[in-house]
């Protein structure tokens, strides 16, 4: 009976070290399932070109097998044969330069590109000869609204900045918000510092909430919308001033107020004394007109010719 | 009409000198009055990012700061009538500067209601009140060119404050903008400072002259002006009620404010809709504003010359009829050029109508009685002004088309322009049938008053007040009286 109990108690500590050693994985990104480029969806973008030159912007969410199809319906030559090329972010495609058919009064050219992560995004092209090209722009979606004006805040007080995708563009799955460093971008994470920094996110926009501000806290804030594919990034300048500095034209207009104030008093009250010093029968304006008003009292007609004038 | 002869025996108005320099004190003060709770509407979007409001929370702003403008109105006119204006304004300029301050400190919505709207609205409200009632002071003849100036005041600082909002914004955010702001709106107390208060409050034909009052000893001076102040007691006198004329006054202003805002609301909304992009479209109102800045002064100039002065509620009536027209109008065409046609001619009929609306009632009403009157009219006139932008909002929810919105204002406002041409024929015909009796009453009434004059002088030391009670009403009757008859005699060719 003790050999099986022995037998049951190695066994249990088999099981247990083999399941220890499968735990002791660190937690960490799981880097995305690198699905094999056979088994990417597959779409296709078609451009008919009847003039020189064609842009076409293509938006991209997930990794794809993108077919880009140009036509071009040629120029008063006609050539049988011209030579086609392809070309990404201006530099020739290896192996692309063909020879292309007129068919059916027509030039195709066709090739199927995978876009798998940031680096095969940018601007494709597909050239007839130098005469005619279409550019392909593939890119994530790109946040519309940028807010180009800096946002003012004071030293101590908390400011908000949001970013925003329209709504006629697809939700991206996370927000990510970066602080300028340099040249880098540094992530900003709320949970090295929950005091300061506040995310809110909600599908289509996101605020980030920086609290007690400081002069430092000042510069560029990236916001990034995570598609499967890329990030698309918008930035927004924070600049953060001292309360003295609007105080001082503050100031500035008080003091203007008050000189004012102070000559056209000190102008009335010296008026006033020139005119007591002149006499009863002053010359101020007012007291003149109540002895001509006093003169003319009993005539009340007068206050109708007033009207008729 | 011409203020009671009653006044005539205290003091005749200046109409020029000094006058002018308070029209420059009015123009400030009623610039900021009616431009401020524009004006501020540039900051919501980052006080609605900073303090996470809503649309709607935020635009309450604006709303209570006109409310209480308008609603200030009665309160404004009894400390008008017992201050004076000077006190008056600088007080609503202090005001207004310590809302803006304290508002720039503020983090909550309720706060800025607080400051912004309350103490904001009552310190314009005093402005407001206090700038008109101190032309009328001041001119006579000259006064619709006087009020056409001041008027002008609006549109003016509204074309400033935009761009100079605009800056302060970029460089120091909302916070020190609203304090920057303040500061600015300090500078209603230099235009308070200008407003030189009138010598010899004489109210009445009861109250003493001037000259006789340098002789009494100063403790009866001032029981005097006790007495004469107290009969302002009441702020809000619904007596005024009984006047036709006022009655058909404030019927006519009540359709016009109605329709008058809402245009103004959604004209860019309506012109993006027609496919204008969104520069132009606030170039429109730009327009606008332009065009009224220089109709108002136009039109002062118009309604003080000799054929019109004595017919001024019928241009005032023609004003209305002219903005209801151009209204009714917009919709029909739908291009830009049109669009802009329609907003010079929507500046020229507001800016007739508002140069006037405030010369008509003084008309009315004359110098004494102008004052409550007006804080009158403001707080009914409250009540429009806050329904028409949103009942017209609720057109474009229902129908989904802006048309309705223009044909609504434009019928309501044209409707009210011909309601007052009407009413104001049958108000001149009524008055001509009354006037053989209002002039022989007219004569008895001036006879008593002249003997009361000496009786009281002799009375005075004994017990100002109790006199100055007793002949009041006889004297404010009097004054009506003698004010209903004046424009048939002004009609009459000489």
């Amino acid at each position: 009976m003790s050999a099986s109990w022995k037998q049951l108690f190695f066994q249990i500590l088999l099981l247990l070290v083999s399941c220890r050693h499968i735990n002791t994985k660190t937690p960490g990104p799981t880097p995305p399932p690198l699905i094999p480029i056979d088994q990417l969806p597959t779409d296709v973008r078609s451009v008919v070109l009847k003039g020189e030159s064609h842009t076409e912007k293509v938006e991209l969410l997930n990794p794809v097998n993108l077919a880009l199809e140009c036509t071009w319906t040629g120029n008063q030559d006609k050539l049988p044969n011209i030579t086609g090329l392809w070309r990404k972010n201006g530099e020739e495609v290896q192996n692309s330069s063909q020879t292309v058919l007129l068919e059916n009064d027509q030039y195709n050219l066709k090739r199927v590109f995978s876009i798998v992560n940031e680096e095969n995004l940018g601007s494709y092209t597909c050239e007839f000869g130098s005469k005619a090209k279409i550019d392909f722009v593939l890119a994530a979606p790109q946040i519309g609204e940028v807010r180009d004006k800096p946002i003012v805040s004071y030293v101590g007080d908390s400011v908000v900045i949001t970013c925003k995708m329209e709504d006629t563009k697809p939700q991206p799955s996370t927000w990510n918000w970066y602080r300028a460093n340099g040249t880098d971008k540094e992530q900003i994470s709320t949970a090295q510092e929950p005091l300061r920094y506040e995310i809110k996110s909600e599908e289509r926009n996101t605020k980030l909430v920086v609290h007690s501000l400081v002069e430092a806290d000042g510069g560029l804030y990236y916001c990034g919308a995570v598609y499967a594919i890329s990030t698309s990034m918008s930035h927004v300048k924070l600049k953060v001033i001292n309360f003295h500095e609007p105080l001082k034209p503050f100031i500035a207009i008080v003091i203007e107020v008050i000189v004012l104030v102070a000559i056209i008093l000190l102008y009335e009250k010296s008026q006033s004394k020139k005119n007591s010093a002149a006499g009863e029968n002053g010359t101020t304006d007012q007291t003149n007109t109540l002895t001509q008003g006093e003169s003319n009292g009993p005539e009340e007609s007068s206050s109708m010719r007033q009207r008729k004038v | 009409m011409s203020p009671a002869p009653a006044d005539e025996l205290c003091r005749k108005p200046l109409d020029g000198g000094w006058g002018w320099m308070v029209v420059v004190g009015a123009h400030i003060s009623i610039g900021f009055a009616y431009s401020t709770p524009k004006a501020l509407s540039i900051f919501y979007k980052e006080i609605q990012e900073n303090l996470g409001a809503s649309s709607s929370e935020i635009a309450w702003i604006s709303s209570i700061m006109l409310a209480a403008m308008y609603a200030g109105g009665p309160v404004s006119s009894m400390l008008v009538t017992r201050f004076g204006s000077r006190p008056i304004v600088i007080a609503g300029g202090l005001m207004c500067g310590v809302s803006m301050v304290t508002a720039s400190f503020g983090n909550s919505m309720v706060y800025l209601y607080l400051c912004i709207g309350v103490i904001g609205g009552c310190g314009l409200s005093l402005n407001l009140n206090a700038s008109l009632t101190i032309i009328s002071k001041y001119f006579l003849v000259k006064r619709p060119l006087a009020n056409g100036l001041a008027m002008a005041g609006s549109p003016v600082f509204l074309c400033l404050l935009a761009p100079v909002n605009q800056y302060l914004l970029q460089i120091y955010g909302w916070r020190g903008s609203l304090l920057i702001l303040g500061g600015l709106m300090l500078n209603c107390c230099v235009a308070g400072a200008l407003m030189r208060p009138v010598i010899a409050p004489c109210k009445t034909s009861n109250c003493e002259p001037q000259k006789k009052l340098k002789e009494q000893p100063n403790d009866s001076h001032t029981k005097l002006k006790e007495g004469c102040m107290k009969n302002a007691k009441s702020f809000l006198d619904l007596t005024f009620f009984k006047d036709r004329g006022f009655v058909i006054y404030l019927i006519g202003s009540i359709m016009f404010i109605f329709g008058a805002y809402a245009p103004i609301v959604f004209l860019s909304a309506y012109a993006i809709r027609q496919g204008v992009e969104e520069f132009s479209a606030a170039y429109l109102l730009t327009i606008m504003g332009f065009v009224d800045m220089f109709v108002r002064p136009a039109t002062g100039l118009i309604a003080s010359s000799k054929w019109v002065r004595p017919r001024i509620q019928f241009f005032f009536s023609f004003a209305m009829v002219f903005t209801g027209t151009v209204h009714l109008l917009c919709p029909l065409f739908e291009s830009y050029t049109f669009l802009v046609t329609y907003a010079v001619f929507f500046g020229v009929g507001f800016g007739m109508v508002f140069a006037l609306i405030f010369e008509c009632l003084m008309d009315l009403m004359g110098n004494e009685r102008f004052p409550s009157a007006v804080g009158l009219v403001t707080i009914i006139e409250c009540f429009p002004m806050l329904l028409g932008p949103p009942t017209a909002g609720l057109l474009v929810d229902i129908f989904g088309d802006y048309k309705y919105l223009f044909f609504m204002c434009g019928s309501v406002i044209l409707s009210g322009g011909l309601f007052l041409f009407v009413m104001n024929i049958y108000n001149y015909h009524m008055l001509e049938k009354e006037k053989p009796g209002m002039d022989r009453e007219k004569k008895q009434i001036n006879v008593e008053s002249q003997a009361h004059l000496t009786a009281s002088e002799v009375e005075m030391k004994r017990n100002p007040e109790a006199e100055m009670e007793r002949s009041e009403p006889e004297a404010k009757e009097a004054n009506g009286v003698q004010r209903e008859p004046q424009p048939e005699n002004a009609e009459t060719p000489d």
